[in-house]
């Protein structure tokens, strides 16, 4: 099953390596780890979503939980939350597939930031699911490199 | 105030009157403050036994105990001293020196990332980079360690800090406040009904205790429990002493190194109150097994529950207080005669180890020595075969059994049964350890000299690391590898070398004499009791 858990840390020196070093050390899976500021500068948020049975899912909470510069842990669901990620790409193109870049561009929404003469930069954020399926719609054309900010979460 | 001088204030506010340490360049100005103090500091002969020390002076005094390393090699080799702690929940707090904070990062001589190298080791850590946040460091640091699950904390201050002046005015914290810390536990009242229930509903309950009982103070509480309702008590092996030996409801130590009949025992309960314990591998090999009864578990550290097994009722809070308000609840086991039952398998299980009659049997030395020694008495049982058959025949009476059941680091009963003599002076203290962990930490043997200590050592002398070897004979086909100590060094000068006297015990007739003498001798004494490297465990 998959886990989301919204963090809030103390933002301080160190404690981004010790929440990863927790995953790490327990043998837990991190799928993607999004951390930056909140409107308190002591405090920082951290989105971590993770993958695993049950009881990995429920000791990842208390393990977390238990991290003195862990001040709070909340774990979302897919349904009552909304996620978002957002990604960068470089996807090369032709004079032949042109037109259906751009076409699958509005399609899906992405933002085309810089069209060079090889290549387009693209900015898409979406569901999570959404950007898999948008990646995979613009693989053909080649991509040339990516960037993604990793889920973030909120409960509704 | 300097740093230095501010972290002198700040141990004696917390009653500190001891150190375990050794100093070095990094750490040398709060030596300096220690100079102008009345604190005491025991120089000890490696790092890692500053904190074993400090381990056994913490559990025997139940107070948060201090050690103190220089940078570098100084902190690196407390590290197995912090895991020690760390897996047997034992509160200290461990101030390391550190290069100057201007030189961090900068791999200059003796510097080591000691925050980042014991961050799986310690409840938490601090770099304190100014000295005035050196007093609410501290107040933190032993606070965290002392309360909720007890557990060892590191300050990590580099030496310009302790040698700088504080700009505010020393105050020591009356407070905590970490945001991210609340370890008082208000106990669930629903939960605790639904323990209540269960145990109403069960007929062979069966309490399972482990150290985290003895680190809450909650012995004489469980005992009374277990008393007023006629529920029998096993105990892992960091729960020895929870309840005496003898006691008509102690059926024993459980798990892979311990009573077949505490075996028999959880295996025949229909409900399991697991207290202060974590379900070890050692303790239940098969947790799996467990969930075909019911399984009450009751621990400070929500963590525990449900990490190795998943429990039918999870009840979590500081155990004395679990349990005064269960001897409240209206519980009445239905079976009395439950804890007859296992009265009668305890009669019928049948040791069928075998002992060689060469030389000393360990289990008549344990025996023997269980007899001979004050009721009150610490038993200080090292890692390997003397461990184990320290635990199997101790006869527990209202003492304490002091040994690492978690992390099993060879070499502890020496520097930890020092500890645990200055914390309780005049109190008899017994370290048994084999020839293999002794080498370990021999060395200490010059502290307790040079602080007119007065332990009995008794090692049981098999010339060979002997679990390893028993190892090495159940899953190896006998290819006996690396585990010959041979017949080094000679005891009797190692025991001439420190100042104790001599004992050597070579057969089963000798053992009482032999154990009298040394019992007896006002001076700190080793006993050498040879044992047939035949004889095993299991």
């Amino acid at each position: 099953m998959k886990g989301i858990f919204s963090v809030l840390v103390e933002n301080r020196d160190g404690v981004l390596s010790a929440v990863s070093g927790l995953f790490a050390r327990r043998g837990f899976n991190i799928d993607t780890l999004a951390v930056g500021e909140t409107d308190d500068h002591e405090i920082s948020s951290m989105t971590i979503t993770s993958t695993g049975d049950q009881r990995t899912i429920d000791q990842i909470e208390k393990q977390l939980n238990k991290n003195v510069d862990v001040i709070k842990v909340r774990r979302l669901t897919e349904a009552r939350s909304v996620c978002l990620e957002m990604i960068l790409t470089k996807v090369s193109y032709s004079a032949t597939t042109r037109s259906s870049l751009i076409e699958t561009c509005q399609m899906c929404g992405a933002k085309i930031i810089k069209a060079a003469p090889k290549y387009m930069l693209l900015e898409f954020h979406a569901d999570p699911e959404a950007v898999e399926d948008f990646i995979q719609l613009v693989r053909p054309y080649g991509i040339i490199e990516i960037q993604r900010t990793g889920t973030i979460a909120m409960e509704k | 105030m300097t740093g230095a001088q501010a972290m002198i204030k700040c141990l004696e506010a917390e009653g500190v009157t001891r150190v375990f340490g050794y100093p070095g360049v990094a750490i040398a100005p709060f030596y300096e403050g220690l100079y102008n103090s009345d604190i005491e500091h025991v120089l000890v002969r490696q790092e890692q036994n500053a904190g074993h020390a400090a381990s056994g002076y913490a559990r025997m005094s139940r107070k948060t105990a201090v050690c103190v390393v220089t940078s570098g090699p100084g902190a690196t080799n407390l590290i197995t001293a912090l895991a020690t702690a760390y897996a047997d929940s034992i509160p200290l707090v461990a101030i390391s020196g550190q290069v100057s904070s201007k030189q961090l990062g900068r791999d200059v001589f003796q510097e080591a990332d000691m925050r980042g190298a014991t961050r799986s080791f310690v409840k938490y850590s601090f770099l304190v980079k100014d000295p005035d946040d050196i007093p609410r460091a501290f107040k933190e640091a032993f606070y965290i360690a002392s309360t909720g699950r007890k557990g060892p904390v590191l300050i990590d201050i580099p030496m310009d800090v302790q040698s700088a002046t504080l700009k505010k005015q020393f105050v020591y914290p009356e407070q905590v406040l970490i945001r991210g810390y609340k370890p008082e536990i208000k106990i669930n009242r629903i939960q605790l009904r639904k323990v209540a229930n269960l145990l109403n509903q069960s007929e062979r309950p069966l309490i399972c205790a482990g150290g985290g009982v003895i680190l809450s103070n909650g012995e004489e509480i469980i005992r009374e429990f277990c008393e007023k309702f006629n529920i029998p008590l096993v105990h892992t092996m960091m729960g020895m002493g929870v309840m005496p030996k003898r006691h008509p409801l102690n059926f024993g130590m459980l798990g892979n190194n311990g009573k077949p009949y505490a075996n028999k025992a959880v295996g025949k309960a229909d409900l399991l109150v697991v207290v202060g314990a974590r379900i070890a591998d050692r303790t239940i090999p098969k947790p799996e097994n467990l969930t075909r009864r019911s399984v009450i578990h009751i621990d400070i550290d929500t963590a525990e529950i449900g990490k190795n097994m998943g429990p039918t009722i999870p009840l979590v809070g500081d155990l004395r207080e679990v349990f005064s308000l269960l001897l409240n609840e209206e519980i009445s086991v239905k079976s009395s005669k439950w804890a007859d039952e296992l009265e009668v398998v305890k009669h019928e299980t049948v040791d069928t180890r075998e002992f060689s009659d060469r030389f000393v049997n360990p289990n008549t030395l344990v025996q023997t020595l269980s007899e001979k020694l004050d009721d009150d008495a610490i038993y200080v049982a090292d890692v390997g075969q003397n461990q184990l058959w320290s635990a199997d025949n101790y006869v527990m009476k209202e003492g304490r059994f002091l040994t690492t059941g978690g992390m099993g680091t060879m070499g502890y009963s020496i520097p930890a049964a020092i500890g645990a003599m200055m914390a309780c002076p005049g109190r008899q203290t017994v370290a048994v350890t084999g020839d293999g962990a002794f080498q370990m930490s021999m060395s200490e043997l010059a502290t307790m000299k040079a602080n007119d200590v007065k332990l009995k050592v008794i090692i049981m002398k098999n010339d060979n690391l002997g679990l390893v070897r028993e190892y090495q004979h159940s899953l190896y086909d006998g290819h006996y590898m690396g585990v010959g100590l041979g017949d080094w060094p000679r005891y009797d000068k190692v025991a001439e070398a420190y100042g104790m006297s001599y004992y050597e015990c070579d057969s089963n007739d000798d053992i009482d004499d032999k154990l009298d003498t040394l019992l007896s001798d006002p001076e700190a004494g080793l006993l050498v009791c040879r044992v047939d490297e035949e004889n095993r465990v299991k």
